[in-house]
């Protein structure tokens, strides 16, 4: 991998826009991501074949190719490794790199050495330290040796690798004001690349551009490596770490009410009365989780699924299953709905509802509230003896009251009033 | 001795008493073993506020019952009293100055216990049960709020049988947290909304959620001038999205992390992803903690956007966690979440609750 142009381009998904340093291992990428059948995990070479095998084998048609970012799932499309990729989407390919390029001849200039091409002799030696220092990222030292460094692995990285920032995140200054240049940056922003990208954090940015290295499998959203290097990363780290002193976190109570009544969805009319800027309609957001998707694809269809009443969610997938019960109701209203957990008052029979106070109990057992006399952190070890268990007709803490409770905190030892339960019920 | 009065026959009581059995899954990480833990699963977990000297522990489960321990200083846990709902508690809170916990309940009702009379009475009715309860203490009010399935968000004073704001929400409360000014609630279909409570409350903003699965958990963080400035939302899915209220670039700042997952580099085997079943900040660090489904809590520190740690893995789902109020314990609830359903539903195993010194572990990961 030492030439300097490989057709152009180094070899890159179309399906996902990773970059790979082989074709070789391109092709197996494609296979095991977006050619493998989801049900037998056969891995066949093309789309159309991936097709074809379940349709005859396991008599299922798939619509989209697994993995495949929005715009590029088509099945039919004949893709190996390079070959069969659209002109039209080389053509984009090689303009978004081109742009990252001039940027990074741009940066190169501004170095004192140029190190990014064969010259891994301090770059390596720094990157062997931060691994050390973060024992707790298990997976940071195998993720970050393959092809991390630029340095290492084809000089055609480098360049692309101190690649557009601006594009990559808008409005982060091109530069970190005060970094310093040369020998410094590399290790440093090395470092806080491993940070970075070592953790399960996926940063909502995605360009669909956005190089990719093989070894970053589960996670494909994380902007090219290279971005993160030296302006990117500090320059990431610094607006959460500037406190917003004068901002106010809601306009005052007067204006607030203006702003919710007006616009709750749109979020410029409602930061016109913050100081600070506008923020761009959230929808990075939901870019940023699509592409989860395509990687861990646990639901296929999200909102298809959980917007229609009693759901049933999409729990499992070829990579990955959903530890959740098939229904779209919270864990505690499934829980909720079994019979033991249905209010026992039903079940208080025994001893009546409505009982004077302090009077009420199964022999061994003392009211729990009763008023004992005595602070509160005092020795209340004599406290209940009370047996718990749902299906007990546990007896009322309190003395039942009539129901429509009166309010009144002076008030004699209060009850839960006799709780209006619709027997039965989904609760 | 259990002074709960326990019938379950693991109940081994005793004061710290360490994973005792050979096979110790039951709690991997050595952690302190709360006295006269819940018999059902616990539901909710909170430490006394700094206004009150020492630390409590409360703790609502589905037996119906709220807890209430002191945690001592040597790690030893005193049960102290216990108050009965007729209905599985959901959720608890403390009164600003600790002298009274409130509590939520499927019943449909939320109680006001007195803690120094250990008298509880009702002040909150809705028409469903009620998932999330807090007290908000506002310089010209105070009250509580409680959020429930019935798709209202109430204000209660506590001494009033009729609420003093009835709000309503696009759908059943999932979960909530309130941080003075700021209140944020995140319902069923993925709704959130960011309640302002200056004045009274109000709705201020619906937020496009930036999670693709079903809302569990949510709690605020605060910014270095200790205000309200986002929150970290949990989903089903094994994931945490940090989002800020008033990000100065939306794009850059807020973003989402996956967690509570199995086979990490392991591509050949189907991944498994647990649900996030609670969220926690730290007091001081501003640290986050993450429990889950797959029996694991992880600290993260969002600002280097790092983890800290990750724990070995419980025998059964963590279900609650919670700080205490200097930030010193770590306070996490081991029962079953019903995240596999009813059929891995055994009443008789016991629950847990471990304490774990937090001082060290949740310290932020120091930048460049």
């Amino acid at each position: 991998m030492g030439r300097k142009k490989k057709k152009q381009l180094k070899p890159w998904c179309w399906y996902c826009n990773r970059d790979f340093d082989d074709e070789k291992i391109l092709i197996q990428h494609q296979k095991a991501k977006h050619f493998k059948c989801h049900i037998c995990h056969k891995k066949l070479y093309t789309g159309p074949g991936l097709a074809i095998h379940c349709m005859q084998v396991h008599k299922e048609t798939i619509d989209g190719v697994p993995n495949a970012i929005p715009g590029r799932t088509d099945i039919e499309l004949e893709i190996y490794g390079m070959e069969g990729i659209p002109e039209k989407d080389m053509e984009e390919r090689r303009r978004v790199l081109e742009q990252k390029n001039q940027d990074t001849q741009k940066r190169k200039l501004n170095q004192d050495d140029s190190d990014e091409e064969d010259d891994d002799d301090e770059p390596g030696s720094s990157f062997q330290q931060p691994v050390a220092r973060l024992p707790q990222a298990g997976f940071v030292p195998p993720m970050t040796q393959p092809g991390f460094l630029p340095v290492r692995g084809a000089p055609g990285i480098p360049p692309a690798g101190y690649s557009g920032i601006p594009p990559m995140i808008p409005g982060v200054p091109p530069m970190m004001p005060g970094l310093p240049h040369g020998q410094d940056c590399p290790k440093t922003s090395l470092w806080l690349l491993l940070t970075w990208i070592g953790f399960v954090f996926l940063p909502p940015v995605i360009h669909p551009s956005v190089s990719h290295r093989p070894g970053i499998t589960h996670m494909p959203q994380v902007p090219s490596v290279n971005v993160l290097t030296r302006p990117a990363v500090p320059a990431v780290v610094t607006p959460s770490a500037q406190p917003d002193i004068t901002k106010p976190l809601f306009p005052s109570a007067g204006q607030s009410q203006q702003t919710v009544s007006g616009s709750p969805h749109t979020p410029p009319s409602t930061t016109s009365d913050t100081p600070k800027p506008t923020f761009p309609a959230y929808t990075q957001s939901s870019a940023a989780v699509a592409s989860p998707n395509a990687d861990t694809s646990t639901v296929s269809k999200p909102p298809s699924a959980v917007t229609s009443k009693a759901a049933t969610l999409t729990t499992t997938s070829a990579t990955s299953k959903l530890i959740h019960p098939d229904e779209d109701l919270s864990l505690e209203e499934l829980r909720a709905q079994l019979p033991r957990y249905q209010c026992s008052i039903r079940q208080n029979t025994p001893t009546a509802p409505s009982v004077a106070p302090a009077a009420v109990l199964p022999p061994q057992q003392l009211p729990v509230g009763n008023p004992i006399p005595g602070q509160f952190s005092g020795p209340l070890r004599g406290l209940p003896g009370y047996v718990p268990g749902q299906m007990l007709p546990f007896v009322q803490a309190h003395a039942g009251i009539p129901p429509g409770y009166q309010g009144g905190p002076s008030r004699p030892p209060m009850g839960v009033r006799p709780p209006v339960m619709s027997p039965g019920g989904r609760y | 001795m259990s002074l709960f009065g326990s019938t379950s026959s693991f109940g081994t009581g005793g004061s710290g008493v360490f994973g005792t059995t050979t096979t110790d899954s039951h709690n991997p990480m050595k952690d302190v073993e709360v006295t006269s833990p819940p018999d059902d699963s616990i539901s909710c977990l909170a430490f006394s506020p700094p206004t009150m000297p020492g630390n409590f522990l409360i703790a609502g489960s589905w037996a119906n019952d709220v807890r209430c321990w002191e945690v001592q200083d040597n790690g030893q846990t005193v049960p102290k009293a216990q108050q009965m709902h007729t209905g599985p508690v959901l959720d608890a809170c403390w009164s600003d100055d600790g002298s009274k916990v409130f509590t939520a309940s499927c019943d449909k009702t939320a109680k006001m216990w007195d803690l120094n009379s250990n008298q509880a009475m009702q002040i909150a009715q809705h028409d469903g049960p009620i998932k999330a309860i807090h007290w908000i203490k506002a310089p010209n009010y105070s009250c509580i709020m409680t959020g429930s399935w019935d798709k209202t968000l109430k204000f209660w004073d506590t001494r009033s049988p009729t609420p003093m704001m009835s709000l309503q929400m696009p759908e059943r409360c999932y979960c909530a947290d309130v941080v003075y000014p700021m209140a944020v609630v995140a319902t069923a279909e993925r709704g959130l909304i960011v309640y302002q409570l200056e004045n009274q409350p109000s709705e201020f903003r619906r937020i496009d959620s930036p999670l693709k699965h079903q809302h569990r958990c949510v709690a605020i963080f605060k910014d270095k001038q200790n205000k309200p400035t986002g929150f970290a939302l949990g989903s089903i899915e094994g994931r945490v999205a940090i989002h800020y209220i008033n990000p100065q670039n939306p794009a850059k700042d807020n973003f989402t992390f996956k967690c509570h997952r199995s086979n990490g580099t392991n591509t050949t085997t189907p991944q498994d992803i647990y649900a996030v079943n609670a969220i926690a900040f730290h007091p001081v660090h501003g640290t986050l903690a993450t429990v889950g489904s797959d029996g694991r809590f992880s600290f993260w520190d969002k600002d280097a956007r790092t983890k800290l740690k990750t724990s070995e893995q419980l025998d059964q789902p963590i279900t609650a966690c919670c700080f205490n109020n200097n930030g010193n314990i770590f306070a996490y609830a081991s029962s079953y979440d019903w995240s596999k359903g009813h059929e891995y539903y055994n009443p008789q195993k016991k629950n847990y609750i471990f304490l774990r010194n937090a001082a060290e572990e949740l310290k932020p990961r120091n930048k460049k």
